[in-house]
């Protein structure tokens, strides 16, 4: 085992486990807590795909910005005083054979099937020149509109939660 | 005699098992906050594939910038969806999923 | 020359530019108003106007794609835009005669951005070409109308049918994402065209690609609410205001087909030359092994069964519609196992025609509910004879969603099931057939409430202003009319067949 594996497996185990703590956790603070670290594990995860930037990105965007969104809509809308912050659930026999079936299904089918992988050529040390290239030219139209979808978001938003 | 080095397998079984998760959240919880949690997962999931589909098939840095795509949407739809429950939230003091169903036939 | 290529692109964009600006302008214009007004609708309407004079510009462009292989102008997202913006600008007119909306204490500048903004997600919907562009517009459309089902925030009915709509939605985009995944993975490319090389020169794992293609299919049958991603749909329907109902009814369903015909034809098209059959249709070639006409085969012909089925035991008018335009949804599915220029023709008739006879339909509901206070269909016996206008109209689009001869829905349909035929799918015209039958039952009986009983207690005459009748008229006439002069339309729906890159 080298570095890379090593550093591999941990965030692996990191990701998948504290997912597993987010979906089977009992309490809601605890699964929004867990899905903290999921995210982070997926942030190491891309940093092992040479994708700096990504990773970057998503600490921001997932660890600093949903996660607390979450993280409030767990406290506004649970009486945290109150012992009670379970969140029972439902019909968990038949949904666990049918989603255990799902992910057998994927996993044997990602591990089968044959990607179109080439062989690694050597990598830039960092990708941003490239993105902030491809964002202004051929992916300019999806930049444009995600502005658009960002406004209609925070309006949205902004007329939902405030008082009239 | 399997293969122990790290491949995109690898990062395709992981992003799998996230899916699984977040699927299993979303079918079989009631609360809407657990559920976007769930929703959140699945989307970091495609992200995992996007990612290392792109490096391990030197598909330039397209996939780089999909994803960055896919975080500026989970965000734009975490915040609706939050401001959603906190609406519901108002309305009926509860954010079970279930027992909100004043819409019966 | 990268400047020179955006530039051309913009040039070919007005309409959207258009959509976009107006969004922009009715925010920034109602800062100023410290009372509701209308302006903003009335900027709604003029942004859609010029939108759709930009649009008739745009008749005689040569198919192409803009902005790097993101969206294509072509004859068929040409038809898309029109039946868009219609759409649009009655359901600014149903906004302004609702009193739902009318005696609302909420400002109204978010509720016309906020239409604008879905019908700039259709537009985009209907003419992306790249995956990524296709979800961006998905997601714009869907969170849009996620926030105009929970218009009245105070109240419980809206505020759920939000929590429902936007539950199910984030989870059927989370899906059609992880499909979007998947095939980035098979064939390298988000781009349909390079995914429709990729498929015909490869041979890719047909597994992989069927669990992308049903992950997608999350996505899209969500968004035209077929069967089994349909759960949303009565209470999304029942729950929010009126207008949004009948926006989301015809707007985002037109946007989803859009998206839904162009990704599977142009990414799963082989490269081949279009066979020619005896008939001398032209005939789209599908990938050997994949079979997904027979996948939405079965799709349709459940979603059509399923909405009529349980439709015929609704007593809530808003709730009856919602299962009915499932059912419509599933009449359009069935044209699009026909893959051919036949079926995309018939099927962009009937979209055209639905657009009418659905939006009239929702627009006699809420004058009912402006007028008598109710929606349900018990409560509506004999006023028939107290506002004979409204009820005749009323007859006029459920005869029509119900395909009787001598209305426009009889045209669409005639359409639909003969190119069933001609293609040698008779039992699926069967189907269709039996259950427009079923449908004339739930159809018949709101009439038969409004018409065959004589109203009990108040039979005053109710009237409505010049206003409501006209918009009325304007609905029931087109819907009749199209019924007899239908050449127009369907020779549009011919020519909107060519999609770019399709061979």
């Amino acid at each position: 085992m080298n570095y890379y594996e090593i550093i591999f497996y941990v965030f692996a185990v990191l990701t998948v486990v504290s997912a597993g703590v987010v979906v089977f956790s009992r309490n809601i603070i605890y699964s929004a807590f867990a899905l903290l670290f999921t995210f982070t594990g997926v942030a190491g995860i891309y940093v092992l795909l040479n994708a700096d930037f990504i990773a970057i990105t998503q600490l921001l965007i997932y660890v600093g910005g949903i996660m607390i969104l979450l993280i409030f809509g767990v406290m506004l809308t649970t009486n945290v005083t109150n012992v009670e912050i379970t969140t029972q659930t439902l019909k968990a026999l038949p949904a666990t054979i049918v989603v255990a079936i799902v992910s057998a299904l994927l996993v044997s089918t990602m591990v089968s099937t044959k990607w179109a992988v080439k062989d690694p050529i050597s990598v830039e040390s960092t990708t941003i020149n490239q993105i902030g290239e491809l964002l202004l030219t051929k992916y300019l139209l999806p930049f444009e509109i995600a502005s658009i979808v960002l406004l209609i978001a925070m309006m949205g938003a902004a007329f939902l939660a405030r008082k009239n | 005699m399997p293969n122990f080095q790290i491949g995109l397998t690898h990062f395709l079984v992981i992003s799998s098992l996230l899916f699984g998760l977040g699927l299993f959240a979303v079918v079989t919880r009631r609360n809407a906050i657990m559920i976007l949690m769930g929703i959140e997962l699945i989307l970091n999931a495609a992200n995992i594939n996007f990612i290392a589909f792109n490096k391990y098939g030197q598909l330039g840095v397209d996939g780089q910038v999909i994803s960055i795509f896919v975080i500026i949407l989970a965000a734009a739809e975490a915040v609706i969806a939050l401001a959603i429950v906190l609406n519901i939230y108002n309305n009926f003091k509860t954010v079970n999923a279930d027992e909100i169903d004043n819409l019966k036939e | 020359m990268l400047t020179q290529q955006i530039l051309d692109g913009l040039s070919k964009f007005y309409p959207e530019t258009i959509l976009s600006v107006t969004i922009l302008v009715i925010v920034f214009v109602e800062l100023f108003f410290k009372k509701k007004t209308r302006v903003s609708g009335w900027i709604a309407m003029a942004g859609l106007a010029a939108a759709m004079l930009f649009t008739f510009l745009q008749v005689n462009i040569p198919a192409q794609t803009i902005f790097f292989q993101m969206v294509a102008v072509d004859p068929f997202s040409y038809f898309f835009k029109v039946l868009l913006i219609l759409s649009g600008f009655l359901i600014v007119l149903f906004t302004f005669l609702s009193d739902e909306i009318r005696s609302s204490e909420f400002k109204t500048q978010e509720y016309y951005a906020l239409l604008i903004a879905l019908t700039l997600g259709g537009f985009l919907m209907a003419s992306s070409v790249n995956l990524l562009m296709m979800y961006l517009a998905l997601e714009l459309s869907s969170l849009s109308s996620y926030v105009l089902a929970g218009y009245f925030k105070k109240s419980n009915r809206s505020s759920e049918a939000a929590l429902k709509y936007v539950i199910y939605g984030g989870v059927s985009s989370g899906l059609m994402l992880f499909g979007i995944s998947l095939i980035y993975g098979i064939c390298g490319s988000l781009d349909m065209f390079a995914i429709s090389a990729y498929l015909s020169a490869n041979p890719v794992n047909l597994i992989t690609l069927l669990i992308a293609i049903f992950l997608m299919l999350a996505g899209f049958g969500y968004k035209i609410s077929a069967v089994p991603f349909h759960f949303w749909t009565p209470d999304v329907y029942e729950g929010s205001p009126m207008p949004v109902t009948a926006l989301l009814s015809v707007s985002s369903k037109a946007a989803g087909f859009a998206m839904l015909i162009r990704f599977f034809l142009v990414a799963f098209q082989n490269a081949g030359h279009p066979t020619i059959t005896t008939e001398g249709l032209h005939q789209y070639i599908t990938l050997p092994g994949l079979h997904w006409p027979e996948v939405i085969a079965v799709i349709a012909v459940a979603t059509m069964t399923l909405g009529n089925v349980v439709a015929i035991w609704q007593d809530n008018l808003k709730r009856l519609l919602a299962y009915s335009s499932i059912a419509q949804a599933g009449y359009m599915l069935l044209a699009f196992v026909v893959v051919s220029p036949q079926g995309i023709s018939a099927m962009l008739t009937y979209l055209a025609v639905y657009l009418f006879m659905n939006l009239g339909a929702f627009f006699a509901a809420i004058l009912i509910s402006n007028k008598y206070k109710t929606e349900n269909i018990e409560e509506m016996k004999g006023i028939g004879y107290r506002s004979p206008l409204l009820c005749v109209s009323m007859a006029v689009f459920m005869l029509s969603l119900s395909g009787i001869p001598m209305t426009a829905g009889f045209i669409g349909k005639f359409y639909i099931f003969s190119a069933l035929i001609n293609n040698g799918y008779i039992w699926l015209a069967i189907i269709g057939l039996m259950n427009s039958v079923v449908s004339l039952y739930y159809y018949i009986k709101i009439l038969k409430n409004m018409f065959l009983i004589r109203p009990q207690g108040d039979t005053g005459a109710v009237s409505f202003g010049a206003g409501y009748s006209v918009l009325l008229l304007a609905l029931a006439i087109p819907t009749i009319v199209l019924g007899i002069f239908f050449g127009p339309l369907t020779k549009f729906a011919e020519y909107s067949v060519q999609i770019f890159g399709l061979k």
